[in-house]
């Protein structure tokens, strides 16, 4: 479109624009000569983009001085299309390009290689195949793209069978949501501890998280069904879990819910008869000791009920906390603005891997927002509580600050009894 | 309380209305009305996202403790305000009180405070035991009882026409529905929209046509009995089948042929499964005519799969569409950082278009962070919904109203679609 700046946000595949660029070609062809280097030959470990941008690098100055073209495929390959007065030049990067992978196999093993380093074409007499084999690359990676995602749709959904039951349907839901009415949930209320971890790894409890497990809730009753296979009917049923976590929270006979508490709530249920009656029922110095935690899709849906929610119960002393985040919707979402208390952000490998970029930016983040602000989830192992820490973050949740619960649980009883043996 | 609308009042006329209690409240005490005051809330003036039932109810209880520790009475009135009688209670626990419930509408002008005007519009305190406020009190009392006797009217229409509107959607009922949408043909039901880009004196050129499925028409046909929005996430479970139809329907289009962009709803799901590869083998390299919108309940429900999703289909040549945001919502998020093509945001009541000038400053820069290149206003169903967005810096419309303005322009040349389009 015309009127549109968008070269910025939607970049066409190289390989697309290779193709128009030779289709185009056709009329410039005498005069031009074209050289692919492939790149795609190396050894993964030399192919690395930090690698194939140093090679493309070498013909920065033939490009803006507008001697030739230069594409890079999605395989590392790289195309330069260039006038011919240029041969000589031309030689001699593609020469100082060789030089920098002068280790691998590609161009150490030159002789035993069954593809060379280079191809050279002179676009007057061989543009055909050229333009053959740039039309070939181009079907390629589209039926690439197809590949992937049919291969990702059939797996992904074979795996998730195999792996967590039948799909689940609205029949089912509909069956589950009229047990769940009668059920004792209480035994399925697991409770997960968010702590401050120290340097020693010693955690102190902060807070818990309630929930109801879905894993069991599952085994219970429909093992064989996949109740989070459908993104919607899943969000249904935690509509009904809602009611039945709240009822439970009221009858405090029924789960233990000592010190200070979060649980996950749909904000429909903010605004219903039954947080009203839960409200009602609890202490009014209770309040001031939960959390409530919500979904950014839920907020988002509708943002009026949001606001006027959170200013509700904010106002009778309950604290927000919004789940799920990632570094991405971090930066992308107000939290300040929406009013939230908490914030939930995942814990993903990826995070270390993002480099000193990611790491002074979330630094950044949490300092100006306060560290008291953020928890860190889904702790697997050291690694996120070491990263979580280096970033300024204190509290964390996940099944290994379980496993630091359990260590320190240990280490004290066995402190306990060493005294009681040493007084004896 | 009473509930709002609630039977009773409705088919007694004025005896049992809380106007009327109200009024001879006001009777009763006129002769003493030392200790006595009131303040009236003028909720009936919020804008209509925030006068539903459940908020209003929540801020009816707001008053509660006030209610039960004090000799005080609220009264829920029918056009949506309250009243408040009190009788020597002291004035910092109501106004504390009063504030509070200011405090939940906080995102409505009415409860805008302003230095510079003397009068607050959402909320009015009378002294009873002074004659005049008591006559002007009773006076707007008055006028209010009259005007609850034709909402009641009104309602009884409206509680008939939700009747029709038949019982929710539900997972008992989905699977039917569902069924049966699977093996319907729904051609005839698809319907289009223009979007259109405005300048200034010049009509408008096409930017694409949004086609959309007829909810109206697959209700009639398919569940008459049912009220297929009463769930988001069920109706949203509905949409992943309806993607599916429509997207039957259109591989048999010839894409070489179609000149005018057109635009599709799908479900991030959607486009990640085989039904949208045989559309995209149906598109047949005409990847520029085609725009995909997400919604962004879908979007942040799962962001890897949007990310997947959006980078797959303009690597490929589509266009991608954020929609099924409003203009509040620019304000809680970067909707830049989605990177998509246009981001779409609906004009809806709680607009009047002549919001103060500081909101509309503050809403001009959130436009403007966001790239008013890539805006669009749906929903616009009149003059001043454009003018509204052409003061923002929007150009690109859609909706009602430019349909109409579509139909005129129609009846001498065709809107221009877009060169590249072409």
């Amino acid at each position: 479109m015309a009127d549109q700046p968008e070269g910025k946000k939607r970049l066409p595949s190289q390989e697309n624009l290779l193709l128009d660029y030779a289709r185009r070609l056709e009329k410039h062809k005498d005069g031009r000569k074209i050289v692919i280097l492939h790149l795609s030959a190396l050894r993964p470990f030399n192919r690395r983009d930090q690698h194939i941008r140093a090679a493309a690098s070498n013909f920065d100055a033939l490009v803006s001085d507008m001697t030739g073209q230069l594409f890079t495929m999605l395989n590392a390959d790289i195309f330069f299309i260039f006038k011919s007065e240029a041969l000589a030049e031309v030689e001699t990067i593609v020469q100082k390009i060789k030089y920098l992978f002068d280790d691998d196999p590609l161009v150490a093993e030159e002789d035993k290689q069954t593809q060379s380093f280079a191809s050279w074409y002179d676009a007057a007499t061989e543009y055909d195949s050229f333009l053959q084999l740039v039309q070939g690359m181009a079907q390629s990676e589209q039926d690439r793209q197809t590949a992937v995602r049919a291969r990702m749709d059939s797996r992904a959904a074979l795996k998730a069978k195999q792996k967590q039951g039948e799909p689940m349907t609205p029949d089912v839901l509909a069956r589950v949501e009229t047990a769940l009415v009668r059920a004792d949930l209480s035994n399925l209320v697991r409770r997960q501890f968010v702590c401050n971890v120290d340097s020693k790894m010693v955690p102190t409890q902060s807070f818990s998280e309630l929930f109801i497990s879905i894993a069991d809730l599952r085994e219970t009753l429909l093992p064989g069904v996949n109740l989070t296979a459908n993104r919607w009917l899943f969000q249904h049923l935690t509509e009904t879990l809602d009611r039945r976590m709240l009822s439970m929270l009221t009858k405090t006979d029924s789960i233990s819910i000592s010190g200070e508490i979060s649980f996950n709530v749909n904000l429909a249920t903010l605004l219903s008869k039954e947080f009203q009656s839960f409200d009602d029922n609890i202490a009014a110095s209770r309040r001031g000791q939960m959390i409530i935690e919500l979904q950014k899709e839920d907020i988002f849906s509708n943002l009026s009920s949001y606001v006027f929610a959170r200013e509700f119960v904010q106002d009778k002393g309950y604290r927000v906390c919004i789940d799920g985040m990632t570094l991405e919707t971090l930066t992308m979402i107000h939290r300040e603005r929406l009013g939230i208390d908490l914030t939930k952000l995942v814990w993903d490998p990826e995070l270390v891997d993002g480099g000193e970029e990611v790491h002074s930016l979330l630094k950044r983040v949490v300092e100006e927002e306060g560290s008291e602000k953020f928890i860190m989830i889904r702790c697997d192992n050291r690694e996120a509580i070491d990263f979580g820490k280096s970033v300024g973050i204190n509290l964390f949740q996940g099944r290994f600050v379980e496993s630091l619960i359990a260590e320190d649980g240990r280490r004290r009883e066995m402190l306990r009894l060493k005294r009681r043996i040493e007084r004896n | 309380m009473a509930e709002w609308g609630s039977a009773a009042a409705r088919n007694d006329g004025l005896e049992n209305t809380e106007e009327s209690l109200l009024l001879d409240r006001l009777n009763r005490i006129e002769g003493n009305a030392s200790g006595y005051f009131a303040v009236h809330l003028n909720l009936s003036k919020l804008r209509s996202n925030h006068k539903q039932g459940h908020f209003l109810e929540i801020a009816a209880r707001t008053f509660d403790i006030l209610v039960d520790s004090n000799d005080a009475t609220l009264f829920t009135l029918t056009n949506k305000d309250m009243a408040l009688i009190c009788r020597n209670v002291d004035v910092d626990d109501v106004d504390g009180t009063v504030e509070k419930v200011r405090g939940l509408f906080s995102e409505d002008p009415l409860t805008d405070v302003s230095e510079n005007v003397f009068d607050d519009p959402f909320s009015t305190w009378y002294d009873l035991s002074n004659p005049e406020d008591f006559a002007a009190f009773f006076a707007v009392i008055t006028d209010l009882a009259v005007e609850a006797e034709q909402i009641h009217i009104a309602e009884a229409a409206q509680q008939d026409k939700e009747q029709q509107m038949g019982e929710p959607l539900a997972p008992s009922n989905l699977t039917e529905i569902n069924k049966t949408l699977q093996g319907m043909r729904v051609a005839d039901m698809i319907k289009r929209q223009a979007c259109l880009q405005v300048q200034s004196g010049s009509g408008g050129d096409l930017v694409f046509f949004e086609l959309f499925l007829s909810m109206a028409d697959i209700k009639e046909r398919v569940a008459p009995d049912i009220n297929l929005f009463a769930s988001p996430w069920l109706f949203q479970y509905l949409t992943e089948t309806l993607d599916r139809r429509v997207l039957a329907v259109l591989v048999e289009e010839d894409f070489n042929e179609i000149n005018d962009p057109l635009s599709i709803n799908l479900n991030i799901s959607t486009v990640l499964s085989r039904d949208f590869q045989n559309f995209h083998r149906a598109v047949d390299g005409n990847m520029s005519k085609i725009i995909i919108e997400f919604q962004i309940i879908d979007i942040f429900a799962d962001m890897k799969s949007y990310t997947y999703a959006r980078d797959s289909l303009q690597q490929r040549g589509y266009r991608v569409v954020v929609d099924g945001l409003n203009p509040l919502s620019l304000q809680y998020f970067e909707p830049a950082d989605l990177r998509s093509d246009f981001i779409k945001i609906s004009w809806g009541p709680e607009f009047t278009g002549d919001e103060e000038e500081s909101r509309m400053e503050e809403m001009r820069e959130v436009i403007a962070k966001a790239g008013r290149d890539s805006m669009i206003l749906a929903r616009v169903d009149s003059e001043k919904a454009v003018k509204w967005g052409l003061s923002l810096g929007i150009s690109r419309f859609q909706g009602f109203f430019i349909d109409k303005l579509v139909q005129v322009i129609g009846g001498g040349r065709k809107p221009r679609a877009n060169r590249e389009a072409n």
